[in-house]
């Protein structure tokens, strides 16, 4: 679905590469977590997959970035934009109207989505989400949770094969993000999109991702499933991101010989984990 | 006047409109206020305006941008009466001050024609989305979508950058800058080196909002791509009607 190939990439002004040497090849259907410090490449990844690079940010690109088959310096980002959809952090800034229903129609719209199609994709993606309530407000009297569900809806009625997220939930409170999370979910298997999202917060990643990155200084440091990245947390402790509290516990335990088995990557895991050990 | 440009939701005669009549239907009052030359035909317009607004559910609205716009002419009133010298003289005051019944009249029809003149517009604004506004002026005017676009972009950031704004100077607060002070001087003083911060940050978002909107198909938009239509109905016809013999009447009663 996308592939990487020996891709590097320098931003204009910058001083050293933002991205370099990065092999990569992600399968349809699945679910990839992006985590890592600030300027480890994260953003730049996605836009990266969206094509903004290199056509919106210029810099010295090198190496290949397949998506569907399609070199992205080949196409426009509007071409690659049915097939990877793209939501954004600043929550308010990525909006277009000041109405739910105008903000759906906006990108079915300029797509030339059929106009008999149009009214059946809104109803759909509102009720799949359980969001058809909002259809008629006002963008600006919605909660942040909400108005970032009307963004990935606005982009999921185009119908993308791929989604990428950055950071999502940055400006949201845990259970909203939680929310988020369980939406991409659910995108993920009814629909069969593959999703890849930017996110700090790794519990809510390795809960809810099939493959977990990481990156570090402008390459992929980890790659794997949450279980196996989150095996090594000496190996994540030294280039400073959290593991989550239910894996260091799985990890002190290994440690002490008391659990040898899969890291749980949610409470109800660690749940059954601290169970056994203790009967 | 904070929220006075909000869009009240409703489904009244006055909101199915078609935002071009109504556009039509507040210039044209706009107008008939101006070539009203008579104080009694001045407050029959004022009183239009409210009527349709109440036909829109909005009259409280209307009273208190009358009450608003009052106190603004009342200032107005004030300034112009005293410096039309014509006429005949009713009072006489100190200082070689005096009011003249011409000055009376033209003051007092000066400040129901800027009433009337303003009301409609604001009004018609709270009556009418924008995004329907600016798709009727796309698809009927064949004004390009980019322009309505940026203009439907810079309202929509205002609130946005109000609140960037608020941020910067609770930031700043917190740090010992005294916003509170009383001296509009002193203050202005302290506000304008925000501007800075407020300027990188707006400009950042931008992009990003410029990119997210490349990214949903801002580039590839055709001219008929607008979802919505617009048509003109038999009520459409009868409020054009109204509005043009108001206008009519307006001009000929002297």
């Amino acid at each position: 679905m996308i592939e990487f190939k020996n891709f590097s990439f320098k931003y204009k002004n910058g001083e050293k590469n933002a991205l370099s040497g990065i092999n990569l090849k992600i399968n349809k259907g699945d679910f990839v977590g992006v985590i890592g410090n600030s300027g480890a490449g994260k953003s730049t990844f996605t836009y990266a997959v969206n094509g903004v690079i290199p056509h919106h940010f210029e810099g010295d690109f090198f190496g290949e970035v397949m998506v569907k088959g399609i070199d992205t310096v080949d196409s426009s980002p509007s071409e690659l934009a049915l097939s990877v959809g793209s939501v954004f952090q600043d929550i308010d800034g990525q909006m277009v109207s000041s109405v739910v229903e105008d903000e759906l129609l906006f990108g079915l719209e300029n797509f030339g989505v059929p106009h008999e199609e149009i009214e059946a994709r809104i109803t759909d993606i509102l009720e799949m989400v359980g969001i058809e309530d909002l259809r008629y407000r006002n963008i600006s009297t919605l909660s942040g949770g909400q108005k970032q569900k009307v963004a990935i809806c606005a982009v999921v009625s185009l119908m993308p094969d791929i989604l990428v997220l950055d950071e999502p939930t940055a400006e949201l409170d845990p259970q909203s993000s939680h929310q988020i999370f369980s939406m991409l979910r659910m995108l993920n298997e009814k629909m069969g999109i593959t999703i890849i999202v930017v996110e700090q917060k790794i519990m809510l990643l390795s809960e809810f991702s099939k493959r977990l990155l990481i990156f570090n200084e402008g390459s992929i440091y980890l790659d794997g499933s949450p279980q196996e990245v989150l095996k090594d947390a000496s190996k994540l402790q030294d280039i400073g991101v959290n593991c989550p509290r239910v894996a260091s516990l799985a990890n002190a335990l290994a440690e002490r010989k008391l659990y040898e088995g899969e890291v749980p990557v949610n409470i109800n895991d660690a749940e059954v984990m601290v169970r056994n050990i203790i009967k | 006047m904070k929220g006075m440009l909000e869009y009240s939701q409703g489904d009244t005669v006055i909101h199915r409109l078609n935002p071009l009549t109504k556009m039509l239907l507040a210039f044209l009052l706009c107008l008939s206020s101006f070539v009203s030359s008579h104080i009694l035909m001045a407050v029959g317009i004022i009183i239009i305006n409210i009527i349709v607004a109440g036909m829109a559910g909005i009259a409280n609205k209307a009273f208190s941008l009358l009450k608003t716009l009052l106190k603004i002419g009342l200032i107005l009133f004030l300034l112009q009466i005293f410096f039309i010298r014509t006429g005949n003289v009713i009072l006489d005051l100190p200082l070689n001050l005096y009011i003249t019944d011409t000055g009376l009249n033209f003051s007092v029809l000066l400040v129901l024609r800027l009433v009337g003149a303003t009301m409609p517009l604001v009004l018609m604004l709270t009556v009418t989305k924008m995004s329907d506004l600016t798709n009727v002026f796309v698809q009927k005017l064949h004004i390009p979508y980019k322009y309505t676009f940026a203009f439907i972009t810079a309202l929509r950031f205002i609130p946005i950058f109000e609140s960037e704004m608020n941020g910067i100077i609770e930031a700043q607060t917190a740090r010992g800058v005294e916003f509170d002070t009383k001296n509009p001087l002193k203050k202005l003083k302290l506000v304008l080196p925000l501007c800075v911060p407020l300027l990188i940050s707006s400009v950042k978002r931008i992009e990003g909002s410029a990119i997210s909107a490349e990214l949903r198909g801002f580039n590839v938009r055709q001219k008929n791509s607008g979802y919505k239509k617009y048509n003109f109905s038999g009520r459409d016809y009868i409020a054009m009607t109204a509005s043009i013999l108001t206008l009519v009447v307006s001009s000929f009663v002297a």
